[in-house]
This record gives C-alpha cells, structure tokens and sequence, in this order.
C-alpha cells in the first residue's frame, strides 16, 4: 500500500511538473515576446557592455553604441518629477541617448534599491537618481559606480563617495533666504512659524531647514520656530492636509507655516482654505506653480517659491551624459548644458542650476508644470 | 522519502527550464554576477521560509511575519543608538521570540484559528513599528555590521567578470539545512506532519499540540527577528513600513515548494527550490523589462497554481 501511495505522488508530480512548466513558458512568452531576441548570446555569460549595446541598438555596430540614461525620482506621479521627466527627455532627444525616466510609487529608498539593481544588471551607462535617504541609497550606488556606471545625484544629494556629480536645483543657502524673506514680509520680522517637510532623511530638506535657522538667526533674531521637530508629510498630500490643519489648531498663536516640498504646500494650502485663516497666518513654500494657481488666485497663499523642474532634469541628463563622454571631470568650475548655458560648478562635483524663482499672482500664469 | 526525492527533482526540473527560457529570451540574463549578486535579496525571505514551511505543514499560517521583521529592525535601530550592536542584536531577536509567542499563545492555547491571530497581529505590530518609531528611520551602523548582508564571501571565475559569492547566503544555507535536519530526523518533523494531516488524532497520539504550536510561532518570530538584522544591513537603514508584501513571497516559497496550504505533507528542502523558483522569476521578468507593480501578478498566479495543485496531488493521495 506504501509503494502504491509513493508511486502514485511520484507519477503526480512529474504531471505537476509538467503543467507548472507549461504556464511558466506561456508567461515568460506573454512578457517577452515582443523584446528582440538573440539566441546566440544566451549560452554564454555575456559582460555588461555588450549587453548594453545590444539592448540600445541591436543592428547598429558597436562604434555608433546609444548611450543609455537611468533617470530616477523620488517617486513617480507628482507633478514636480513629472516635469523634471519632460526635461530629461528633452535632453535625451537632443543628445541623441536613450532616456529611461522611471522610480517607485512612493517616496520610499528600499523600491529605489530593488529598481537600480536592475539597472545595473542591464548595464546602463549612467545613472541620475534623486534618492529619498543618503545612507541607505549608497552602497547600490556604489556597486553601480564599481561597475564603470557613472552616478549622478539629483534633486537631492547621495553620500559624496557614492556618486561622481550632484546636480543642484540652488544652493541651499538661496533657497533658505528666498523662503525666510516671504516670510517677513508677509508675517512680519518677528513671526512664529512652523515647518511642514516631507520626510526626516531627505537629505534637500534637511539642509534647506538648517539653512533657514542660519539666516533667520542673523537677519530675523526675533522670528521663532514653535517646533523643534518638523511635521512630516511623506510626500502624501492627504497627510500633508493633516499635519497643516491639526498644526493650525495646536499652535493659537501660529503666523506662519513653511510647506517645504511640493506635495506639502498644496496640501497644506488645502487646510489652510478649509480653516478659513489665511489672513491670519502666512503659508508659503515650494511647489510647483500649476498646482498652486487656485490657491493663489483665491489668495489662501501670496507667494511660494520653486527653481525650474523641467531645467533641473535637463540638467540632470546633460551632467551625466558629458561624465559619461568625460567632458565633465572632478574638479570642473563650470559647466555648459545645452539651451540652460553656462553653469557653476562649487566644490568640484556640485553642479548648481541657479537662484530659485518667486511666484506670485502676477507671474503665475507664464509657467506651465 | 522516495516520494520528496520526486516532487524535488520535479521542482528542479522546472528551475532548470525556467533558467534555460530566460536565458534564451532575456538579454543579459544569464550572467552570474548579477544572479549572485541578486541572491542577497532571496536571502531574507529565505530565512522566514523555513519556519513559514513548519507552520503551514500544521495547516497554519503567519501573515504577521513582516510586521515582526519592522518591529525587530526599528527595535535593533533605537537599541543601537542607545547601546551597542551586539545588545541591539540579543534586543531584535528577543522582540522578534516574544511577538511569536504572542502569535503562539493564542492559536495554541486559545485555540484561534492562526488566518485570524496573525491578521490582527500583523496590523498590530506594524502598528507598534510606526508608533515606536514615529515614521523616522534608523541608520548609521557599521561597516562590519552591514558586511553581514552587503559584504562578499570569495570570488567565482565564471563569466567574463569574476562573479561574488554574497555573505548572507551563508546564514540561508545554515538555517535551511537546519530547518531539512529537524524535519526530516526529529520527532518535531515527524509531529509536524502529523498535525496537519489530523490535528485531533495527533491529540489523541498524546502530542502536546498546544505547547508544539506555541513552538514553532515563537521559533518563527525569532527567526523573523534574525532575518530582520539582514534586512536592516542590507537596505543600511531600519524604517517601519519596510518589506511590506514580504509574507506574499515566504508563502509562495513554500507553497511552490511543494507544502500543502491545507497541512500534512512538508519540504525544507522544497522550499528552498521554491525560494530559487520565485527568485529567479521575479529577477527574469524584472531583466524583462516588467515593472516591479505587475511582477506581484505573476508571483500571485503561480501561488494560486501550484496550490490548486498540491491540494489535487493530496487529494488523490488521501483517496488511495
């Protein structure tokens, strides 16, 4: 009776063997029957650099190679790092590389990880991320950068060993002022404000609110910040709503709030609508401009402030072409890109796109993203 | 024992094919630097597998086991900052025994069906990793620590580039032997089988089913808390809403690996072909160019499949 059984499970599972087999071949043939196949290179382990050629351009020879561009955000779906993606792709076009613009849904670092790994696996030749934490992006980066791949940081910066540029929407320090200036002007010089941020590593945010302690401390001593700790947002409006409307309700005497990422200000506009105390309490930030125009025209925000996302991932693909090319090396002072022209480079490896833009009700309607 | 050594070769048969298809269909697939190094991620669902491979052959399950894996990494990341690593490690792994046995006490002595339990402590520890934590991550370890999952053990000579053996697939491959010895030597494997195939028999057998189930619970909360420190090292940083869907990928390792989601019937050894079948699935399709958000599909329909079909080969087996 035991052997029947044995037996029996055995002639079983060579059936089942068989059948999961079958719907294995049938996905695999779904996904990739449409990619270009070639059978020839697959009994023998291939190296990075010919796969990338043969991936980009299969019936090109190797002298004409495509180079291939990984462009990342911190996440996909905004509206912020959708207009750095008609940047990228802009400079894609024009440089004549292939641009793959893609990141997790959330602003979280691990998906970040899990996609570059692929992208390294594939061989790109150079990959622009804007990673949502400095620590936890850096040994992936570093394994790409061991494996020739140049790296470009963006939007936010990585370790400084973990990548060979940053490229820098404004130095911190501009945008602290620009942002602390606002608020004098419409709270007055001796505000009390809150920050709202989007998450307590991202590095661009961090610096950002210790540039603006700087300032505030030399030109406005008397302002004052009623939270130590920022509220966090993580880059969800939703939360971002939350956070501004329980804050307007736990500060009584609050003047001020700085929504400093661009789902956090609209966000927090919304709250400040529903509360109906926009004349009491100033709300500025960065944003970008098309998803602050009611809010501006119904005067819940006066003024907000943001660089030029679609230069910024511009720029982004023209640093990491030309350090692909090795036309920009370590130690550059500036740095020519295309329609944006000559840009500073500080420190050697921090390529800087320029002073951020006021908006207002006035020059709103001149940017579209 | 002859019939795990056919339902083994089976699922190695369907590795070998799936390798050989991608490789013929993928460009760039088959190279070893990448599968190796892509093997370090197998490695934390991996060590979860093999209690996971225990608890569901006593037709039970654990969806609770990423939520402990978040509580055991953001109690080593504030233990760190406070202490050292090597209290912060005794620390996870503690937090890691006592959310198991929470699981343990009530579906072995409270007698609550474990699909219930683990959903509510599954909500209910990933909830104590956010409050705990308040959202923020914890970093700032050492190099030696992060070596645990980030580092390289010794070099390969195949390919064009030497390709590198990772760390972590060491501490797999100790707890996968572990977790075959126990269930193929011991009476806990035995006493496992026999469970899930008749839990009141077993009772009347004069097995302590109780104590048994508060077991494996609390040894798979401990081993979630050891996975924990791996996946910590890897990603360099501890936040509470990490690895979330981890319990979909420890389920299907062992449910491709030939364990019945319905008990009686078990395989260490199977699951660890599970683990390489749903690996290499998820890094073929991902060379493919699939995005991440729709390889989960293929994860889902392969675990429907090979569930519907061991049921059908148990089924048969019962019958006979």
């Amino acid at each position: 009776m035991k052997t029947i059984l044995n037996f029996r499970f055995w002639i079983l599972d060579s059936r089942r063997a068989a059948c999961a087999t079958i719907v294995l071949l049938a996905a695999l043939a779904a996904t990739t029957g449409c990619q270009p196949s070639e059978p020839a290179k697959s009994d023998a382990p291939t190296s990075t650099t010919e796969t990338t050629s043969n991936a980009a351009t299969p019936a090109e020879p190797a002298a004409a190679k495509k180079l291939t561009i990984g462009v990342m955000p911190k996440l996909v779906g905004i509206p912020f790092f959708t207009a750095t993606e008609k940047g990228a792709k802009e400079a894609g076009a024009e440089l004549g590389v292939e641009v793959v613009f893609d990141g997790p849904p959330k602003n979280d670092v691990q998906l970040q990880v899990q996609m570059l790994e692929t992208w390294i696996a594939k061989g790109f030749d150079a990959i622009a991320v804007a990673p949502n934490d400095p620590d936890a992006i850096a040994p992936v980066l570093e394994k790409a950068r061991k494996r020739g791949i140049k790296v470009i940081a963006w939007d936010a910066d990585a370790k400084k060993e973990a990548r060979d540029f940053f490229v820098n929407q404004c130095t911190g320090a501009s945008v602290a002022k620009a942002l602390v200036d606002v608020m004098a002007e419409g709270a007055g010089p001796e505000a009390k404000y809150i920050i709202v941020t989007g998450s307590l590593t991202a590095a661009n945010q961090n610096i950002w609110m210790a540039e603006m302690e700087k300032y505030r401390q030399e030109k406005y001593p008397n302002m004052k910040n009623l939270s130590e700790t920022p509220k966090v947002s993580e880059e969800d409006p939703a939360l971002a709503t939350q956070v501004t409307a329980d804050s307007l309700k736990a500060y009584p005497d609050l003047q001020g709030i700085f929504a400093i990422t661009s789902v956090a200000l609209p966000g927090a506009s919304e709250a400040l609508r529903k509360s109906g105390m926009a004349d009491k309490v100033l709300l500025t930030g960065l944003t970008t401009p098309n998803s602050m125009k009611e809010y501006i025209t119904d005067g819940t925000v006066k003024k907000f402030v943001l660089w030029n996302p679609v230069d910024l991932g511009y720029l982004a693909v023209h640093a990491a072409v030309a350090s692909v090319k090795g036309e920009l090396q370590p130690g550059a002072t500036t740095f020519k890109a295309g329609r944006v022209g000559e840009r500073s480079v500080l420190e050697g490896d921090q390529v800087i796109l320029g002073d951020p833009i006021v908006f207002t009700k006035d020059n709103i309607a001149q940017f579209d993203f | 024992m002859r019939k795990q050594f056919g339902h083994d070769a089976a699922l190695l048969l369907v590795l070998l094919i799936m390798v050989a298809a991608f490789s013929i269909k993928v460009e760039g697939f088959l190279d070893w630097f990448n599968i190796l190094d892509r093997a370090r991620y197998w490695v934390v669902p991996g060590i979860i597998a093999v209690p996971m491979t225990f608890i569901i052959a006593t037709s039970g399950i654990d969806l609770s086991v990423a939520s402990i894996l978040a509580l055991c990494g953001i109690v080593f990341g504030m233990v760190f900052q406070q202490t050292n690593v090597a209290v912060a490690i005794c620390a996870a792994v503690i937090v890691g025994s006592c959310a198991g046995a929470i699981n343990g006490i009530v579906i072995g002595y409270l007698r609550v069906p474990p699909l219930v339990v683990t959903l509510a402590t599954m909500a209910l520890f990933r909830g104590l990793a956010m409050g705990l934590s308040k959202g923020a991550p914890f970093g700032g370890y050492p190099s030696g620590f992060t070596w645990i999952s980030q580092g390289d053990l010794f070099s390969l000579p195949i390919g064009k580039t030497p390709a590198y053996v990772p760390t972590p697939i060491l501490a797999l491959l100790i707890v996968v032997i572990g977790g075959a010895l126990i269930m193929r030597r011991t009476r806990i494997g035995r006493y496992t089988e026999h469970i899930g195939e008749n839990e009141i028999a077993a009772r009347f057998a004069a097995i302590n089913v109780n104590w048994f189930k508060f077991g494996i619970y609390t040894a798979c909360g401990a081993l979630c808390g050891v996975a924990a420190l791996f996946h910590t090292a890897l990603y360099a940083t501890a936040k509470a809403d990490t690895a979330q869907g981890l319990e979909l990928d420890v389920i299907a390792c062992v449910v491709v690996g030939g364990t019945r989601i319905s008990g009686g019937r078990a395989s260490v050894t199977g699951t660890l072909l599970g683990l390489l079948i749903i690996g290499i699935l998820r890094y073929g399709l991902d060379m493919a160019g699939v995005k991440s958000q729709y390889i989960i599909i293929f994860v889902g329909a392969l675990l429907i499949v090979t569930a519907v079909f061991n049921e059908w080969v148990g089924a048969r087996g019962e019958r006979a």
